[in-house]
């Protein structure tokens, strides 16, 4: 009877088309969906988990950056470097703000920068320099091909002209992207003077960072220490948060246009061959054999529209972001799970019906014409 | 030296009694099949003819248990198969009948070697003892070049073997054939009548056809007449020259020639006859009756 599920299925191939291309489309729908945000997800924590840092420090209470403020003073700097396992501290500023390009405006992490830091610039440089001088930025190379401006030219970031001293690579995501200025700059336009938003922190070789978090938990007041990998994951936790009911409407319905083809098609093949069920029964199949040939080709459908989604994806995930696009997708095995569990779903639902008409064919039909 | 030779009771393969179908209830019951009576040999082929709605396809199926009677009994091998639950059934189609139809109903995504085998699969043979079972029996058919042809690519004569050989290869006691020879020209109509005959001799299974097809007469041990539900004396029948329909002498359109008195189903017939006799009359032989047993 598999055989029949497998042949029944291929030999239309328009239906083949139809059905597995439904659920192909419906599939690739929910998985590029999923790629597409966790790709997001993994642009927005880029800077963070290319700041070469192993612990970051912030005001008591703040976890993350995204729509959050920290301010630090300067004393915590001396007190955190005096940690034991500490060997490098850099303070950081940071603001939610805009690169702003003629009548552009291009949200950014702007992050003032002192301009010997050894780590926590731009981590990959397109061209120009990585570490900005008093008066210049650094900014996306994708953010200025957009713009049509080039080394020298002038940005607006925080009210100020900047003049373009490097281009960064993998800075931009979906939303925003990452501007790097110097902190003098920053704290003149600030006016945060003494304070720094941020400590990125490097531990000793051999020192474990959990431990490190714990000795400045005890040792230095008022702030909030975490792992690097802690305060990355936080950050993506918050932006998951805030686009969880976008994913979940775009899941649903992914989900049910995969459902509706599927469902469509196999009851509709079943209607085509309810006279080839008719004559099976009257041969002697039970209603159990034949609706595990349509359970079979429902399945079959579905891994087929399954890997074909999954394959585009993958494409897709390659092409896009040499497209010169800020998009980048990312296919995890949460997502190739969860579609996966709800393609199973989906089969299964969709061979209910088919299955309640094939048991109510009476055998007899097959000598009636029917 | 003396010989002696023992006469033995021929086997009965089917027996069935009181057997009535009635469809509806009150008053827009109608009964199909009334209080027929029926015992059918191994090796035996039976015809069964009659008018449209006369029953046929009901009692064929109620033999080959696709349809419960309303009263009476169905015995095969001496079993008693009428008052089997549904449940029960699919076993002894399976294994008991073989059926073959007017249309063929073959498989239109199997080859001809995977329609035959897939019945073998359904009775718990495994996939390759199937295809070999189904090979062997195709190339007795004459096939062996058409295994792995789907049934788009084969002729009706073709399609009819593939079903016959799926009809047999759970080697079963009794065959019913619905129309098998409607839907083929004379000559491979001929072969599948001689092909029946065959089976029923030579492997002595019972074979039951329905059919209007004047011609499985010359095959079929026993021609039974079945009208209004009923079986009917033959005696008055005779063969409209222009349709071969099966017609009653009483009740039909008349019409000489050549001083001989034909038969017809319907008035157009009879005209269409009386336009030019001779073509419908390529032996010139009249109409005969048939008989009945």
């Amino acid at each position: 009877m598999t055989r029949l599920a497998f042949r029944n299925l291929f030999q239309n191939k328009a239906r083949l088309v139809i059905s597995v291309g439904g659920v192909a489309l419906a599939l690739l729908l929910i998985l590029a969906l999923d790629a597409i945000f966790a790709g997001a997800e993994r642009r927005v924590t880029a800077y963070i988990d290319s700041s070469a840092s192993d612990i970051i420090v912030a005001q008591s209470g703040v976890r993350n950056m995204h729509m959050a403020s920290s301010s630090l003073p300067d004393s915590v700097r001396r007190k955190v470097g005096a940690v034991p396992g500490v060997r490098a501290v850099l303070p950081i500023d940071y603001v939610a703000s805009n690169v702003v390009i003629g009548d552009e405006r291009n949200l950014a992490y702007v992050i003032g920068l002192p301009e010997d830091a050894a780590f926590g610039g731009a981590w990959q440089v397109a061209s120009g320099r990585s570490l900005p001088a008093e008066g210049e930025a650094i900014i996306d190379r994708g953010i200025a091909e957009k713009s049509a401006i080039a080394l020298g030219d002038e940005v607006e970031i925080l009210g100020k002209d900047f003049q373009i001293a490097g281009f960064s690579e993998g800075t931009s995501s979906l939303v925003n992207s990452v501007a790097f200025i110097s902190a003098n700059d920053f704290e003149e336009l600030r006016r945060s003077y003494g304070t720094f938003s941020f400590l990125l922190v490097q531990v000793q070789r051999g020192e474990s960072a959990s431990l490190v978090v714990e000795r400045i938990h005890s040792q230095v007041r008022d702030v909030t220490a975490q792992t690097t990998p802690d305060f990355a994951a936080q950050e993506r936790r918050v932006i998951r948060d805030m686009s969880t009911d976008v994913i979940a409407i775009m899941n649903a319905i992914g989900f049910l246009i995969g459902l509706a083809v599927m469902a469509l098609t196999v009851y509709t093949s079943a209607l085509a061959r309810r006279r080839e069920y008719g004559m099976l029964k009257a041969l002697g199949a039970r209603n159990l054999d034949l609706s595990k040939t349509v359970v079979m080709q429902a399945f079959l459908s579905v891994v087929i529209g399954y890997a074909f989604g999954l394959g585009v994806t993958l494409l897709l995930a390659l092409v896009v972001p040499r497209l010169g696009s800020n998009l980048t997708l990312e296919v995890t095995t949460a997502s190739l799970m969860k579609v996966g569990v709800g393609s199973l779903v989906i089969a299964s639902v969709a061979a209910l019906a088919p299955i309640r008409q094939i048991a109510g064919l009476p055998p007899a039909m097959v000598f009636r014409g029917a | 030296m003396v010989s002696s030779m023992v006469l033995r009771p021929p086997e009965v393969t089917v027996q069935i009694s009181g057997l009535t179908k009635s469809f509806g209830s009150g008053a827009t019951q109608v009964a199909a099949v009334r209080d027929v009576s029926l015992t059918i040999y191994r090796g035996e082929v039976v015809l069964i003819m009659g008018p449209s709605g006369s029953g046929k396809t009901t009692l064929l199926s109620m033999l080959g248990a696709l349809l419960k009677p309303s009263a009476g009994e169905i015995r095969l091998n001496g079993s008693l198969i009428s008052s089997l639950s549904e449940k029960r059934l699919p076993e002894i189609r399976l294994r008991q009948f073989g059926f073959i139809f007017q249309d063929f109903n073959l498989l239109g995504a199997l080859t001809a070697l995977e329609n035959v085998a897939i019945v073998a699969e359904l009775a718990g043979a495994r996939p390759a003892a199937a295809r070999r079972k189904a090979a062997a029996l195709l190339s007795g058919l004459g096939l062996g070049e058409r295994l792995n042809f789907l049934p788009e690519k084969l002729s009706g004569g073709e399609k009819q073997r593939v079903a016959i050989a799926r009809a047999l290869i759970n080697e079963p006691a009794l065959i019913l054939a619905d129309e098998p020879t409607a839907n083929l020209d004379s000559k491979i109509g001929h072969e599948i009548m001689r092909l029946l005959r065959s089976i029923a001799t030579e492997q002595g299974r019972s074979v039951v056809i329905v059919s209007h097809d004047q011609r499985i007469q010359d095959i079929a041990d026993r021609v039974l007449w079945l009208e209004d539900g009923q079986f009917k004396e033959m005696l008055t029948m005779a063969v409209d020259p222009v349709c071969g329909m099966s017609v009653e002498r009483e009740r039909s359109a008349q019409a000489a020639w050549g001083g001989v008195e034909y038969y017809f189903c319907a008035r157009g017939c009879r005209d269409e006859f009386l336009g030019n006799p001779a073509s419908f009359l390529p032996s010139a032989a009249p109409n005969p009756a048939r008989r009945s047993s």
